[in-house]
């Protein structure tokens, strides 16, 4: 079913392909065997979306934006964005402002509060020039008017796409995101930790299993340390090296892990008095900013956070001070600092790096995901030697501590995860090449059934699946007073709405949706002197039934042509048609307009019986005529076979026409089935209107 | 068939009594809504009483007395055990709303019927959602989905969609079309022809002048300052956590506007953890009040003109001179509003101003008659401290029993534990609310010194009586090898770190105000006296409606907008419902029933419908033509089988048999008029035809204005000598329709 074909372009949208309306595509755009610029393209029956838009924090400029010129934007019907990570929401504005994207944009609560003073921040402090700028604050400010919130479990419909968020547990306010478009269920987990931690709920189980599961593998097949003995870990390291009057730095992202950590060193510093002269900075104003946020949207939260806050602020540090600038910091003496950005690429962390590195009693800790590519990545394998900023090598003297507290699951998370939801999918993003191979290995013998796909995309590796999806109708109303049995006929109005579909008499149009029928009525005058009689005999000899009789109210003589169309005489100079709209009647009125008017225009000629007769069977053979010069043009080869019988061949197959009774005998049945539509086509084409139709 | 549908009111129709229906789907029995009054009068819940048991889930929809009040009663004594469901505000609020009404009860009378150990361990069984959540029961329930959606009136009011087989029953009381400061407008408009609407009909007859609501809050904001100005106090008898809140915001805007110094209070109970909780209910409120914390992370609650008091002797301190006081109980019956209605009462520089029209024969429904009485009589009772010979007494009462106790327990201490530690002294002086119990205290000054112990913390055992420390008897076993060790005893926990924690925090239910837990910890023994007096009523008296519900024009064009195939009113006086009635057969649906108190009636759909599948072959035959969100063709198909014996759709083999034509479509004279404006033709309305051109007039018949049943088809009529103008502009008309 799945296969991963080559990198195409997914602009195409019509693409020629027969099963193109059951075809799910996902491509990855980011995040593809990498970690960073989360975004992940997904398209089944023409409707698509976009999950995340994020950048990858190794790079600059437009090298960091996702391969958004694979996709056309403005195909894109819904954007959702887990959460406010840079590497999963900081190309939104660009994508929002930038580019022809129309469709709607959504995220929980707090991200959206968040992801604003987030984005300013980083506009502010990346230092790269006025070109390589992606957008800038007004960009972001205009991008907030069109970002629309979601909240946990609330099922939103746009287009027919309908999608609701669980709690993931990464960090406040993110999400998973679950699709459901006709019925084919598609779980996006974005980052998520299944284990609770200080502040935050574990990733919930989605109550439905999904068709494909888009999961991340950040961590591969390791396996986290339980989280008390990491912890401790963390204490320890800072407080022997504080004890050695050693600087302790803390390189974290601003927001997220950073709060986490904080909660674990202020409560561990009030548990220890002896440590109260020891300064804790937090070298973050944007973290303050949000403070805010985390102390509303505190349901979002688990149950221990809630439950303090009824007391007091959890967030409000007793033993943690903000630092604004490397220049309000003085250096003496053992500290602890918490300083962003995580991956030491420029800024304060890196500042305070470049002052501690050399120095063996200092103590670098580094809590989380290191992106590969980065400075924090480089150190943990504890080179001799590194570059500062000024280009400058120093000698890496400090000790290096990894101690993971990223809350992304690790392997016995995920596969718990896994066989719990059972999806037959898997598509693995958001990892390392080398991490999500041997995850997708170790996942393959844990899966034996046989059943599960594990697919591992680079970026723009379409992965194409095919759905059988079953469409189904629900008959309502006055069609479905009795259940049809095997054989009879169902006719009626089909309506689809999204991908519900509803079969209903039109008389019950309106009762069961918001469509109502109409009639037109049209009444048309014509000016007619001649006698009413002329009309009646020029009728009659076009029409079959022609009926004469007096209008009740105004009791003038009238005329019903096949019970559609009445012919009134108004007065002695006009005549009126009334007919109510539709194809036919409005053919037969046309004619009867023609022929008055010709009447009118010409003096009525004598006319001769036997003329008729003829002309009947004229038309006949003229019809005939017809009939073989259009199935000619259909099909090419036509011959006259024998008994009366056409022969039509196409491609070496023939097939057999009884032009009486429209029966056609061919050994191809596509053939046959063609040349009999064909056929009964070109008869009720050629054929005079019965006087059956009602 | 349908999904069966029966709806039985359990109280609350042809009057104003509280809300509570039971509403049974294929069987299972939902109850929506458990409402009691402000006088908590037990004969209103005699019909839930006898079905209380057979109840699979109840839903809430309002955090109000009225909507949820008698669920702790309903849980303790009928029985009702079932599955609580509704949003997180309605079960936040509603837990402070039925806390303050306990304890403005407790303060003036032996109230009894429930104690907050009831409210807590009813509340306990709710599962919260959120607004468009769409939750699938379980077990009996199965195939049922419960939503609950935005109603508008107060904060997570909810507007209860339930849904089985594609059919929706909805619930939609006390819901508000406008937008208000701090809640979105209802969205019940977006549901379109459910299977059963149930509504009430508490408004139909009101219709409010069509005013702004930015007049309203000037209005409000003008009567309010005129008589602080004047040198008079302001009382505004609120709920305690519904309506309260869009006030509020009013007079907050005001104040910071103009810079007014009058102090504001808001009065009740529970006051301070209200406003703690609403301010962390940003997500269930206005988009305004969401965005302004999104751009600005300003919350619209964090009131800097509002003081937040939670018993009446901190507003005694207050130094006299003009101010406004917001507090509870909106019915004037109990609580705080009742006192200081009394004080205040007498002078004339002072206003009551009302926002909600007064509960049926409440002291504030009194008041709002035209004209208002001269003086109205009330009860007036406080609770004191016993003394003298009546203390004695207690006392005495008090350690007959704790000897009994010690030798009952002495006898049963065998028995491993805490069980037998709970003083079983229910039933002592009918004149002394035992120690067991709460024990309120008009007196503030008696809890402030437990003030700090509970800031730390330290919450004792409601069952803490006893004047020792309670005794464990320390038996252990001893087997062949010696003492039975227990393992967990000698498990390092993981969870350690976080019960630590965890403590510091306390349980969320302890998170009453201060002055309501120097309620609870005061063991002072006290009694309650009464005295009636009658009170002159001098103040003004206004009415301003502020209550948040759409009039009775608006529910009827909401009415006439969701068209429910079946209506069920419920909830207004008799000549409300009947109007509504009346009314809805005329204009909504042929089918509308205002049930009795146990009635049952059946709205059962009488809909048929089966389910088909249909086949690929078929559909790439069929072409869709888009009209607004529908997507319509017209097909002719065999019924045929699948393998699995499903009813399938199959192109037809014999050549389709005619059918009539179908014109779709809505023509809207107005619009079609703009359209052929656009288009260049001279149009003009002119004795209810338009015009068009010279000579053409179009005009549409026999206005389908009866949806439900009716023809519900349009007729139009075009009318014009032959000419290229007609045709031309037949053309443009038939452009607005479809033709299957």
């Amino acid at each position: 079913m799945a296969s991963t074909g080559q990198p195409l372009s997914l602009k195409r949208r019509d693409a020629p392909l027969t099963r193109e309306g059951d075809q799910l595509t996902i491509t990855p755009l980011g995040a593809g065997n990498e970690v960073g610029r989360s975004c992940v393209y997904m398209s089944y029956k023409s409707k698509t979306i976009l999950f995340d838009c994020g950048i990858h924090p190794a790079y600059s400029g437009m090298a960091a934006l996702p391969y958004f010129d694979e996709i056309d934007p403005s195909t894109i019907d819904v954007l959702l964005i887990t959460h406010f990570h840079l590497d999963h929401a900081a190309s939104l504005p660009y994508f929002l402002e930038k580019t022809t994207f129309r469709g709607r944009v959504f995220m929980t609560h707090a991200t959206k509060a968040i992801y604003k003073l987030l984005l300013t921040d980083y506009v502010k402090v990346s230092k790269v020039s006025i070109e390589d700028m992606l957008f800038d604050e007004q960009d972001i400010n205009r991008s907030m008017d069109k970002i629309e919130v979601i909240d946990f479990h609330q099922t939103v419909e746009v287009n027919g796409i309908k999608f609701w968020c669980y709690t993931a547990g990464h960090v406040l306010g993110a999400a998973m995101f679950m699709v459901d478009i006709a019925g084919v269920r598609v779980l996006y987990t974005g980052d998520y930790s299944r284990e609770e931690d200080r502040h935050l709920r574990a990733a919930e189980l989605p109550q439905f299993s999904p068709d494909i599961c888009i999961i991340e593998s950040t961590y591969g097949v390791q396996l986290h340390q339980p989280r008390h003995i990491r912890e401790k870990r963390f204490t320890d390291v800072i407080h022997s090296t504080i004890s050695q009057g050693g600087r302790v730095l803390i390189p974290a992202f601003a927001l997220g892990r950073a709060q986490e950590l904080l909660l674990i060193l202020d409560e561990y510093w009030s548990n220890h008095p002896e440590l109260h002269n020891i300064p804790i900075y937090y070298a973050s104003p944007l973290a303050k900013k949000c403070m805010a946020v985390y102390q509303t949207y505190i349901l979002s939260m688990n149950e221990r956070i809630r439950s303090q806050f009824a007391n007091s602020n959890p967030f409000k540090f007793k033993h943690i001070s903000p630092l604004n600038s490397i220049e309000d910091f003085s250096d003496v003496g053992p500290s602890v600092v918490m300083a962003s950005p995580s991956g030491l690429q420029s800024g304060l962390s890196r500042q305070l790096f470049d002052m501690w590195c050399s120095d063996k009693k200092n103590s670098c800790v580094i809590p989380g995901y290191v992106v590969e590519g980065t400075l924090a990545k480089t150190i943990i394998n504890e080179p001799k030697e590194v570059t500062l900023m000024n280009g400058l090598t120093a000698p890496l003297n400090m000790q290096v501590h990894y101690i993971s507290f990223s809350a992304h699951a690790d392997y016995a998370q995920t596969s718990t995860f896994l066989k719990e939801l059972m999806p037959p999918n898997i598509i693995l993003v958001h990892g390392e090449a080398n991490e999500m191979g041997r995850l997708k290995q170790k996942l393959i013998t844990e899966f034996t059934d046989g059943n599960t796909k594990i697919i591992t995309p680079k970026n723009c590796q379409s992965v194409e699946m095919y759905f059988n999806s079953e469409k189904m109708a629900k008959t309502i109303g006055r069609l479905a007073e009795k259940a049809p049995e095997v054989g009879e006929t169902v006719s009626g109005v089909l309506v689809k709405k999204g991908f519900t579909y509803q079969i209903m008499a039109p008389d019950d149009l309106h009762i069961f949706s918001q469509l109502s029928t109409a009639n037109i009525t049209q009444r048309i005058t014509i000016p007619f002197a001649g006698a009413f009689g002329v009309i009646k005999h020029r009728l009659e000899q076009i029409y079959e039934s022609v009926e004469s009789s007096t209008d009740e109210e105004s009791a003038v003589p009238t005329l019903q042509v096949h019970d559609r169309v009445t012919v009134k005489q108004d007065s002695d100079k006009h005549i009126s048609l009334h007919w109510t709209s539709d194809p036919i009647g409005d053919m037969v009125s046309d004619s009867i307009v023609a022929l008055v008017l010709n009447i009118s225009r010409e003096i009525p000629k004598v006319v001769v019986e036997s003329e008729a007769e003829k002309t009947e069977e004229e038309n006949g053979k003229k019809a005939e005529k017809v009939i073989f010069a259009l199935l000619v043009s259909l099909f090419g080869d036509v011959k006259l076979g024998e008994n009366g019988k056409l022969m039509i061949s196409v491609d070496g197959n023939v097939a057999h026409l009884d032009k009486q009774s429209g029966d056609v005998e061919s050994e191809n049945k596509g053939l046959k089935e063609r040349v009999k539509t064909a056929f009964r086509r070109i008869q009720s084409a050629v054929k005079p209107i019965p006087f059956s139709a009602p | 068939m349908g999904t069966s549908v029966q709806v039985t009111p359990l109280c609350g129709v042809y009057n104003e009594n509280p809300l509570s229906y039971l509403v049974s789907i294929d069987g299972f029995n939902f109850l929506i809504d458990c409402g009691w009054n402000d006088l908590f009068d037990p004969s209103l819940l005699q019909p839930l009483s006898r079905v209380a048991s057979t109840i699979h889930a109840v839903l809430l929809s309002h955090p109000d007395t009225l909507h949820l009040g008698a669920l702790p009663y309903a849980m303790k004594q009928f029985g009702l055990s079932a599955p609580v469901y509704s949003t997180e505000p309605v079960y936040r609020l509603g837990l402070l709303t039925m806390y303050d009404q306990y304890l403005s009860r407790k303060q003036v009378s032996e109230f009894d019927l429930f104690s907050l150990d009831d409210i807590d361990s009813a509340f306990q069984s709710v599962t919260r959602l959120t607004y468009s959540q769409n939750y699938h029961l379980s077990g009996k329930g199965e195939g049922i989905v419960i939503a609950p959606h935005v109603a508008g009136h107060l904060l997570g009011g909810t507007v209860w969609k339930i849904t089985k087989d594609g059919e929706d029953v909805i619930y939609a009381v006390d819901f508000n079309r406008r937008k208000e400061k701090h809640l979105n407008g209802t969205v019940l408009e977006s549901f379109v022809r459910p299977a059963v609407l149930i509504t009430d009909a508490y408004n139909a007859l009101n219709n409010q002048p069509p005013k702004q609501q930015r007049e309203r809050d000037r209005d409000f904001v003008d009567i309010i300052s005129k008589t602080l100005e004047a040198g008079g106090n302001v009382l505004l008898p609120v709920d305690t956590a519904g309506r309260v809140l869009e006030l509020l915001l009013v007079l907050e805007e005001h104040w910071s506007l103009k810079s007014l110094n009058f102090p504001i209070f808001f009065l009740t109970y529970v006051s301070s953890s209200t406003i703690d909780y609403v301010k962390s209910f940003l997500e269930w409120m206005s988009d305004a009040i969401a965005k302004s914390f999104e751009t600005s992370r300003d919350n619209a609650f964090l009131l800097k003109h509002v003081t937040l008091l939670i018993s009446k002797s901190e507003l005694d301190k207050v130094p006299d001179g003009p101010k406004v006081v917001l507090a509870s109980m909106a019915s004037l019956e109990a609580g705080f509003s009742h006192d200081i209605f009394v004080e205040w009462a007498a002078d004339v520089k002072n206003l009551v101003l009302f926002t909600e029209r007064g509960q049926f024969g409440t002291l504030s429904r009194m008041l709002q008659a035209d004209p208002p009485p001269k003086a109205v009589k009330v009860m007036m009772s406080r609770r004191v401290p016993l003394v003298g010979e009546e203390l004695i007494a207690y006392e005495e009462e008090q350690n007959r029993l704790k000897k009994e106790e010690a030798l009952k327990a002495s006898l049963i201490k065998e028995e491993e534990s805490k069980a037998s530690h709970v003083p079983n002294i229910n039933s002592s002086d009918p004149m002394v609310i035992d120690a067991n119990n709460k024990h309120p205290s008009l007196d503030g000054q008696h809890g402030s010194g437990y003030r700090d112990v509970l800031i730390d913390g330290f919450v004792p055992p409601s069952t803490s009586v006893a004047p020792m420390f309670p005794f464990y008897e320390n038996t252990s076993d001893w087997d062949d090898f010696g003492e039975v060790i227990n393992p967990d005893d000698y498990v390092i926990k993981d969870e350690d770190m976080d019960q630590a924690a965890m403590h510091i925090g306390g349980d969320m239910d302890g998170k009453l105000d201060e002055g309501s837990a120097s309620l609870i910890l005061d063991t002072t023994p006290s009694k309650v006296i009464s005295n009636e007096l009658t009170v002159l009523v001098k103040s003004s008296l206004i009415y301003m409606d502020y209550e948040g519900r759409s009039d009775g024009r608006s529910v009827k064009s909401i009415l006439a907008h969701v068209t429910p195939l079946k209506l069920v009113l419920v909830h207004g006086s008799a000549e409300a419902t009947e109007h509504l009635k009346q009314h809805c057969l005329k204009h909504v649906c042929p089918h509308v029933y205002a049930p009795q108190i146990e009635e049952t009636i059946d709205v059962t759909s009488d809909l048929c419908a089966y389910k088909v599948q249909l086949s690929e072959k078929l559909m790439s035959n069929v072409l869709f033509k888009k009209f607004g969100d529908y997507e319509i063709a017209w097909v002719d198909a065999e019924v045929g089988k699948t393998e699995n014996d499903m009813l399938s759709l199959l192109p037809i083999s014999t050549p389709a048999p005619p059918h009539k034509s179908v014109v779709v479509g809505d023509l809207k004279m107005a619009d079609f008029k703009q359209f052929l404006a656009s288009k260049g033709v001279k149009v003009e309305f002119a004795g209810g035809a338009l015009r068009c051109g010279e000579y053409v007039t179009l005009r549409k018949v026999g206005l389908a204005s009866l949806k439900g049943g009716g023809s519900g088809t349009q007729q139009i009529i075009i009318e014009g000598p032959l000419c290229e103008e007609y045709y031309k502009i037949r053309d443009y008309l038939y452009s607005q329709f479809y033709l299957l």
